[in-house]
């Protein structure tokens, strides 16, 4: 694994650096990459988020990410803004604290919602928080 | 890794998506709210009422919504037992955004002196549903009670009338610059009514679903009128499944409400005041006997646990069979049969006061709801009325009927919370008064 992380949380203009990158690349990260697509299916799962959420990719990629990976953000806080930002068709980059609920523990984490309109995937990026 | 290490981690997975699919909420906690475990479902309903972000704290976390939680559970005594079980829990103003539940259930399991077991489900649809289904029965109400005309008005949260609609001036003459902004009392003679009136109503619609009184009310030109004046509470509604649409479409014009707010009915009952009452009693009273019907008993029971829970009063409940009734309808014909069950509910309102319910639950099943009364008081008033049936017969033509009933008897204890459980240790009580033979009376004890 790389000493030196390629991608970093917080940078600008994440979202074409995370298109460009390989599997491996991704499974690289320290932090927790989800991608899904237009209808919320999820497509990409780093390693990182599988080994926090104790879900391997296969079991992951493919399902609906609101409705069965990540039911802790089908709300208006995580889930409607992507829905917002698609039917306006506007960007979205926004982070915020959240908790997710890795293997049934309350985890505070650091959430980066990404979206660009006409970009084929729409990233979800989790970072522990303190 | 070994093929049984493997299948292990395999298994531990599956049981890890398990819990993450799951589409009802639960959490484990100790008993000062302290969250050790949670799934995604209980994240997503409760981070938006987390005032900082955290889901650390069950009853911080609730806090602005079942401010008592802690309280409840720091006097629930038992070792082992639910705290409560599916309290409604309106999220109401705490969160305002769109597709955000309205309304979750709460059920709290006390599992053992150092864990609570929480369990959360979003109610929203269902209890649309309900609300859609009282205010249908709200309106069949309005026509069963053969009332012509209604006035029909809005009103905000406060109890202000906030939107016209032209059946106000119909009923009372009043024009819309008169009421639109004003407080329903502008709609009744003065001093007939206080803002802590309408505040109770307001809030009394909100937890039972209506608010109904009749009486005097005021015209534009300060005459006087007996009314009839429901209150029903209205929500945006959450949009409906397809099935209610054609219902939706029934409902009154209103445009779409920004906030909370109530729909208030009023009738002109002034030259129905008997003829109300007649219709009433076609409505809750069961036809043959003329006594309240089964769906009567059930409003006055949950109303009566309902204060009850406030109040820790005693409530009793006798059930009521009339033994080997079959054989009388057989031998004497369903007539005679009709005749012994009006007799026999003659017998029953006379022997009870006005506060005690006594129904007609089925076919030859009755029960006897009696607030504020122990269990040596209710078996004295259940054997009074065995006594009372033993010693006649009923008369029809040249024939005399005897018979006799058995009775179920049972009080409600601290443990027992629900209609449901009280009528059961009833139901209980009254087969062990069947088994012993008939024409007598038991009283539920616990196995």
């Amino acid at each position: 694994m790389s000493p030196i992380h390629p991608i970093d949380f917080s940078q600008p203009d994440i979202i074409a650096r995370l298109q460009q990158c390989s599997v491996e690349e991704l499974d690289a990260l320290e932090f927790g990459v989800i991608g899904f697509d237009d209808q919320t299916i999820v497509r990409t799962y780093n390693a990182f988020e599988a080994k926090m959420a104790g879900l391997s990719a296969e079991r992951v990629v493919g399902a609906a990410l609101f409705n069965t990976v990540a039911q802790c953000m089908n709300n208006f806080m995580v889930a409607q803004r992507f829905e917002d930002a698609a039917e306006a068709g506007e960007s979205l980059d926004a982070e915020l604290d959240y908790v997710f609920t890795l293997r049934m523990r309350p985890s505070k984490v650091r959430l980066r919602l990404v979206a660009v309109p006409g970009a084929a995937l729409r990233y979800v990026l989790v970072n522990r928080r303190l | 890794m070994s093929d049984s290490g493997l299948e292990l981690s395999q298994e531990y997975e599956a049981l890890v998506q398990f819990l993450y699919i799951a589409p009802v909420g639960l959490v484990q906690a100790d008993l000062h709210g302290g969250i050790a475990m949670i799934n995604p479902l209980s994240a997503q309903l409760l981070m938006p009422l987390s005032r900082d972000g955290n889901l650390t704290n069950l009853f911080s976390v609730l806090e602005g919504v079942v401010p008592d939680l802690q309280h409840l559970v720091q006097n629930f005594d038992a070792a082992y037992g639910m705290v409560c079980d599916g309290i409604r829990v309106p999220l109401g103003t705490v969160v305002q955004a769109r597709s955000q539940p309205a309304m979750l259930s709460l059920t709290v399991l006390k599992l053992d002196e150092e864990r609570l077991m929480a369990v959360l489900t979003d109610i929203t649809r269902q209890v649309a549903q309900e609300r859609l289904l009282r205010q249908n029965e709200a309106w069949l109400n309005a026509i069963m009670m053969g009332v012509t005309d209604y006035a029909l008005a809005r009103l905000d949260a406060e109890g202000r009338i906030d939107e016209w609609n032209p059946s106000i001036g119909r009923i009372t003459g009043f024009e819309p610059a008169d009421v639109v902004g004003q407080p329903i009392s502008i709609l009744y003679p003065e001093g007939s009514t206080t803002p802590e009136r309408v505040h109770d109503r307001l809030r009394e619609a909100d937890q039972s679903g209506w608010s109904l009184d009749e009486g005097w009310q005021r015209k534009a030109d300060g005459s006087r009128f007996w009314g009839s004046a429901m209150i029903v509470p209205l929500r945006a509604p959450p949009i409906g499944p397809p099935e209610l649409d054609g219902f939706l479409a029934t409902l009154p014009p209103f445009s779409q409400p920004a906030s909370k707010s109530y729909s208030l009915v009023i009738r002109d009952i002034t030259d129905k005041r008997e003829a109300s009452e007649a219709q009433r009693r076609i409505v809750s009273c069961d036809h043959l006997t003329g006594i309240a019907n089964r769906r009567t008993f059930f409003e006055a029971g949950e109303l009566e646990f309902t204060r009850g829970l406030r109040h820790a009063r005693k409530l009793s409940l006798l059930m009521v069979d009339l033994d080997h009734f079959k054989s009388v309808n057989d031998r004497y014909g369903h007539a005679a049969g009709d005749a012994v069950l009006r007799e026999f509910a003659g017998l029953l309102a006379s022997c009870f006061r006005e506060v005690d319910v006594v129904a007609r639950i089925g076919g030859e099943e009755f029960a006897v709801l009696m607030p504020s009364t122990d269990e040596d008081q209710a078996l004295l008033g259940a054997e009074r009325l065995r006594l009372l049936v033993e010693s006649q017969q009923v008369d029809i033509g040249d024939a005399s009927i005897p018979y006799s009933i058995s009775t179920g008897v049972a009080t409600v204890a601290s443990d027992s919370s629900e209609l449901h459980s009280l009528m059961k240790r009833a139901d209980t009580a009254l087969y062990a008064a069947k088994s012993a033979g008939r024409n007598r009376t038991a009283v539920w004890k616990p196995a």
